[in-house]
């Protein structure tokens, strides 16, 4: 990879030297003034386009970015401070950090914008050379609709893209490296880099003691993920089999009722369940006045019964949804091979097993995907039905017993403003998701045996 | 290839240039609790009316509950009000990110001057003030139901009464705010010094003692009563008795309990066989003002800050809106002196220690703290083992100061 890498840069090197050797006057003077040798051979839009993005750079460069870009290293040294009672903003790290990574982007995208120019001229000279001649303007013009028509459809995408997600996310893997939480807040004071600090104290069983309650929390959040993602998964299926076989009546109906809880958004279903089952809730005054309880059961005050709660009104979210997409597809298996296997003298449970489970598998393996890295994130749930609590001694900063890593993510910002830590914890969703996607899709029959079912 | 690039880079240039910058502006913003959002309008108003010199100042006033301006506040400076109102457990935070300017000195004398010493207090760090006293009914009393409780001055009987009753007891003890009420009546004392730049110098704690196991198994005994919730908001209870809460409830706990409507000091409760004062904190809502860039604006933010304070605002805000008054001045009012529940927040008052500064770990702490009693953690744990509890909950708090 590495070796490639340097391969390729030495060929693009000499490529580079070629053109400047072999050029004219006209390639030799686009080196430094871009779109030069355009210009005077008639491709008057490449040129203009190149020199109008060279001194925009450059003007960009010298008169904002470099303020921002040559600071990146301290993330300013000039603090806040006060003339009187008036207050004179010092450095803003935040600004130089998100300004500096823009700038160098920028650069890239410069001296990547250079070599394409120095292709041109190359290009356009031998073309010359060989007598052939040169796509006029209004060519250039017409193939962004044409020929290069997928850029000028793109365009408006990867900017958005790049502005709204990329920049963010290099952004958030910086500040990781770096000590801004709630006493290095900017305007009014500096962050600068650490280095691996906040990793270390991740990590690290001693010292803040963010160590153990990290790995707890992951834990829960792959425990949760996992029984979110297969038992709505496996009992949604159940549910449609059972929905679908002949002779049940009423099929729509049952549909139907099952399918009015996605009807009701979430936020209110849940909030509204979640009080339920508060100490003084439905569930406990109906159970307290039935005598079948002496005293309230502490739903979501008890670290095991606020999780197995959480997984089973979690079903009862999941399954219709689940339900829906199955129903659908039990329809597709082909007919036949229920005939053919009822002939054989299968039982049902055996035809479940040899045929509905490989197809369904197979067919919903990425959906299956999908919701498991869903649920690792499954803000809402959790959220909004306990806030992550009960919390305990034995856990620090915040973290809950019910917390996923991204719900804890959400209360060190909120409540703490720790973006330090939130955002080493954001690069560790990252990496758990990532992984496990690797490793589940590369195993998935539906990616392996792409034809199996056809 | 290059015209796709052009078109990116070209944006990029707009996007980038795009910077904020910090020019004087004729705006001023204020953020206020939805309660007083007109309240505040009016207010504002006249006293533009009487300072012409501001005349080309456009002031708007914003619902942004006290609670969520700290957050929006440190999240967002640039983008923040100018003038906002917090409850003061947030100061340290602020001032710690330096979102607050602390106030001038003629201000801060007249601000140490006319109102309560907690609520100043409540209002400084280190030897700096930080924000503008706006109310002192940020505690927490008795509502209860006459009907139910019959003894309101002693926590066994209201928790036997609410049992026999099948009503429910709400206090919320994993909460930094409420626990308290046991171990500072217990004697104990848990205190933070400042410096003035909001960061934390000293711990004062002596939770790992005697009084302190005594006060914690008053605490798990409370959270075994089958009457006993964990809450404090009066809305949110379905089955009131008795509940623990401030005057900000006062009107919810009214229209709920209707003619049973009553309230009181907090009650004593059992610490070792002897019967003992709940104390707790007395707490403060604080008027900030963002640090400015330019002279003129500063002023006209002191000075409207400084007005919306005083003591006529506030009975007059009390008027409106029914919030209890930090000016000494206005305390003295009939209108406020008449009130049930400032009333029966001011006969607390005998036993709460004003509230000073907390680091935000506290709050979270605490919380585990009271979310570990309630699961039962300790229900069968002997005094040694609630020492060692406590132990590790006093190192910990000493922790954060350092």
């Amino acid at each position: 990879m590495i070796s490639r890498f340097f391969r390729w840069l030495g060929t693009d090197l000499k490529e580079i030297g070629l053109t400047f050797a072999e050029g004219d006057w006209k390639t030799k003077l686009s080196f430094l003034l871009m779109g030069f040798g355009q210009l005077l051979r008639g491709q008057i839009v490449r040129g203009l386009t190149m020199l109008a993005l060279e001194g925009g750079i450059l003007y960009y460069l010298l008169d904002f970015g470099w303020g921002y870009l040559k600071n990146i290293l301290t993330l300013g040294v000039v603090e806040t401070h006060k003339e009187g009672r008036r207050t004179v903003y010092g450095d803003n790290s935040f600004l130089i950090l998100l300004y500096g990574l823009l700038t160098i982007v920028i650069i890239l995208a410069l001296i990547y914008l250079w070599r394409v120019n120095v292709r041109q001229n190359r290009e356009a000279e031998q073309r010359l050379k060989i007598g052939k001649r040169l796509p006029t303007n209004r060519e250039d013009l017409a193939s962004l609709f044409d020929k290069n028509f997928d850029k000028t459809l793109l365009a408006l995408p990867v900017l958005g893209i790049f502005v709204f997600t990329v920049l963010p996310i290099i952004f958030m893997i910086c500040i990781a490296f770096t000590n801004y939480d709630v006493t290095h807040q900017p305007p009014a004071k500096l962050f600068t880099w650490v280095g691996l600090e906040n990793f270390k104290a991740l990590f690290g069983l001693g010292g803040e003691g963010f160590g153990g309650t990290f790995f707890y929390v992951l834990g829960w959040t792959l425990v949760w993920a996992f029984f979110a993602t297969f038992l709505t998964y496996f009992l949604g299926m159940a549910v449609a089999i059972m929905i679908n076989k002949k002779g049940i009546r009423l099929k729509k109906l049952w549909r139907t009722i099952l399918v009015m809880t996605i009807a009701v958004p979430q936020f209110v279903s849940l909030l509204y369940v979640g009080k339920m089952f508060a100490t003084d809730g439905l569930v406990n005054s109906y159970l307290l006045k039935w005598g079948w309880i002496q005293s309230a059961i502490p739903f979501w005050d008890n670290a095991t019964y606020a999780r197995i709660l959480i997984i089973l009104i979690n079903l009862w979210i999941g399954i219709p949804y689940t339900m829906l997409i199955v129903t659908g597809l039990l329809m597709n298996i082909p007919a036949e091979l229920y005939e053919s296997a009822r002939i054989d003298g299968a039982n049902p449970f055996q035809t479940f097993r040899k045929i509905t489970l490989p197809y369904m598998l197979f067919v919903t393996g990425p959906f299956l995907l999908t919701q498991f890295i869903g649920n690792l994130n499954n803000f809402n749930v959790i959220f909004l039905l306990n806030r992550g609590r009960p919390q305990s001694m034995s856990l620090t900063n915040n973290a809950g017993s019910t917390d996923l890593l991204v719900t804890w993510l959400y209360k060190m910002t909120i409540n703490d403003s720790n973006y330090k830590i939130a955002a080493v914890i954001g690069i560790m969703v990252f990496v758990v998701t990532a992984v496990i996607s690797l490793i589940v899709y590369n195993t998935m029959p539906s990616v392996k045996d792409e034809e199996g079912f056809q | 290839m290059k015209k796709f690039l052009a078109i990116v880079l070209a944006l990029c240039l707009v996007v980038a240039l795009a910077v904020p910058a910090y020019a004087a502006d004729k705006t001023l913003k204020v953020w206020v609790a939805d309660a007083v959002v007109d309240f505040t309008k009016e207010q504002i108003d006249a006293f533009m009316a009487e300072h012409p010199e501001y005349a080309d100042y456009a002031v708007t006033v914003e619902p942004v509950g006290e609670g969520d301006a700290a957050s929006n506040v440190l999240t967002d400076l640039d983008a923040a009000a100018d003038i906002f109102g917090f409850p003061q457990d947030q100061l340290a935070r602020l001032v710690a990110a330096g979102a607050l300017i602390e106030l001038s000195e003629e201000n801060a004398a007249v601000v140490a001057e006319e109102n309560s010493a907690g609520s100043v207090a409540a209002a400084t760090m280190g030897d700096l003030v930080y924000a503008y006293p706006l109310t002192a009914d940020n505690g927490y009393f008795l509502y209860y139901d006459k009907s139910v409780v019959t003894d309101p001055s002693s926590l066994e009987a209201i928790v036997a009464d609410c049992e026999a009753a099948g009503k429910g007891f709400y206090m919320e003890i994993n909460s930094g705010y409420y626990m308290p009420a046991f171990f500072f009546g217990a004697g104990c004392t848990l205190t933070y010094d400042a410096d003035d730049t909001g960061a934390f110098t000293a711990c004062n704690i002596d939770y790992a003692s005697d009084a302190g196991v005594g006060a914690l198994k008053a605490i798990i005994k409370l959270a075994q009563s089958p009457a006993f919730h964990n809450g404090s908001s009066i809305g949110n209870a379905t089955n009131v008795g008795a509940i623990v809460d401030g005057t900000w409830d006062a009107n919810a706990a009214k229209e709920l309990l209707g003619e049973n409507y009553a309230c009181a000091k907090l009650p004593t409760f059992d610490c070792e066989g002897t019967p003992t004062q709940m104390s707790g904190f007395a707490g403060f809502k604080l008027l900030g003002v963002k640090p400015q860039t330019d002279d003129e604006k500063l002023a006209l933010c002191d000075e409207l800050a400084l007005f919306l304070a005083s003591g006529e605002v506030q009975v007059a805000r009390y008027n409106a809106a029914g919030w209890g008054p930090s000016n000494l001045a206005a305390q003295a009012d009939p209108a406020v002196q008449a009130d049930e529940a400032l009333s029966a927040y001011a006969a607390q008052g005998a036993f709460t220690i004003p509230q000073g500064q907390y680091p935000g770990d506290y709050w979270s702490l605490a919380t585990a703290l009271g979310d570990s009693v309630i699961a039962g953690d300790y229900n069968s744990a002997d005094d040694a083992a609630l020492l060692a509890v406590l132990q590790n909950f006093q190192d910990t708090c000493i922790g954060y100061a350092k």
